[in-house]
């Protein structure tokens, strides 16, 4: 049979039309997992019971497949009631599972603020909203803008995991094709070559981005 | 169903996620050494096509990277086992991280080290293999041990190329049973009961090669 060339060509409009629906769920999925994971981070630092269940919590997710939280969620929540869009399913169970990951990636960045900006704050008056907001929050970020970079991207490739639930992104969207026309081959290597060049532009984006905030700490 | 048929039902999988897993590691440690030396070794063009080939398994989506070896090899010639596409995709994708870590170790030793072995009239290849490559392995082992992890999980996606690992028998019996809920539950345990150990496990190490600084608790 050989690899059509002008087939995988044709396929390209298709699955490049699917591309809306791939970064919607990455971008969502990118907020919802920086929302969820500071607030784990914020709970877990608190300590007492509840503190000791969310680190329990990061643990228990972050030693299990992302695949299987999906169908955990997908199937799951419609036994109990729930009934919700394959995307909203998608989305919550990419941000819930990446949530683990991005709440250590805050730790590390809170960790690494000498205690004395805090204490310098205090000894400035400075109350303790502006202290977190002015003083901690912008250190913070700088710290951690290359680690959430990369979970960023590792989010990004993690959305064609929803084709299994089938929403229509771009691996949907090649599925869809292979399956009208009995040919895998060409569709899902277009998708492959897409979700590459994606992935390489967002990683590249970040590199730069350490770079810059590299010089800008230089003191 | 009794919790016992699917807790039987589920570990019945864990033969072949066990096996796509050890295959794996046959796939990505001498692909990590390899690639993670020569691009600490080489300038120029040279180093430019290893990171090329970094890059491609590092970058790309695994999930699609799975369907396109799974059903694009066949139409060029190839045809290789469901088995040995999982161990070879997912085995070369961890690589490709790993790779960066035996690159990154290598790179933050002190040029002393290297220096000194020189200095004692050792060829490039003893410094690397005596002096080199002992220190940084070590140093980071604890990153080789998550990614270990991280392959485990990655397992659960063979399922989508007809592999009866435990994600996919435990797809079967709730589509069997029409009772989701402990089916979905139990797999989440048993990822957990195999991944928490090795997370464990890494911890103590990380603790060992790392007394200083407290552990990054990574899985």
């Amino acid at each position: 049979m050989g690899f059509d060339l002008d087939f995988a060509l044709a396929s390209v409009p298709a699955i490049l039309g699917a591309i809306g629906m791939t970064l919607l769920v990455a971008v969502t999925s990118c907020f919802g997992a920086a929302a969820l994971g500071f607030c784990l981070e914020i709970v877990r630092r608190r300590g007492g019971f509840v503190g000791l269940g969310v680190r329990f919590l990061i643990d228990f997710i972050r030693a299990t497949p992302v695949l299987v939280w999906l169908y955990c969620l997908y199937f799951i929540l419609p036994f109990y009631g729930v009934r919700l869009s394959a995307l909203t399913v998608g989305i919550a169970g990419l941000s819930l599972y990446y949530s683990g990951y991005l709440a250590e990636v805050f730790k590390a960045g809170i960790d690494a603020i000498a205690k004395g900006q805090q204490e310098a704050a205090r000894a400035l008056g400075i109350s303790r909203l502006d202290t977190v907001v002015f003083v901690i929050a912008p250190q913070m970020l700088r710290n951690i803008a290359a680690p959430m970079g990369n979970y960023f991207v590792s989010i990004l490739k993690a959305t064609p995991y929803l084709a299994v639930l089938a929403v229509p992104e771009m691996l949907g969207a090649a599925f869809d094709i292979a399956s009208d026309t009995y040919r895998y081959a060409e569709p899902l290597t277009v998708a492959g070559i897409i979700f590459l060049a994606l992935a390489l532009a967002i990683s590249q984006g970040v590199k730069w981005l350490e770079k810059r905030l590299a010089v800008s700490t230089v003191r | 169903m009794s919790m016992f048929d699917i807790w039987s039902g589920i570990l019945g999988g864990f033969r072949i996620t066990a096996s796509v897993t050890l295959y794996g590691l046959i796939f990505a440690v001498p692909f990590a050494l390899v690639f993670g030396v020569a691009q600490y070794l080489t300038t120029g063009f040279a180093r430019f096509l290893v990171t090329s080939v970094i890059e491609f398994w590092r970058s790309s989506a695994v999930v699609i990277l799975l369907f396109v070896f799974y059903y694009a090899l066949p139409v060029v010639g190839v045809t290789l086992s469901a088995m040995t596409v999982g161990a070879m995709v997912l085995g070369l994708n961890t690589a490709g991280y790993a790779s960066q870590a035996v690159r990154a170790g290598l790179q933050a030793l002190d040029r002393g080290q290297k220096e000194a072995g020189q200095a004692l009239g050792l060829s490039r290849a003893a410094i690397l293999l005596l002096i080199e490559l002992p220190q940084a392995l070590r140093a980071m082992s604890p990153t080789f041990i998550n990614l270990v992890i991280q392959l485990v999980k990655a397992t659960s996606l063979v399922s989508l190329i007809t592999l009866t690992d435990m994600t996919f028998r435990a797809k079967e019996i709730a589509q069997v049973e029409y009772d989701p809920v402990p089916v979905y539950l139990a797999l989440l345990l048993s990822y957990f009961m195999v991944c928490y150990p090795i997370a464990l496990f890494g911890r103590w190490v990380e603790r060992s090669v790392n007394p200083v600084r407290e552990a990054s608790r990574g899985i």
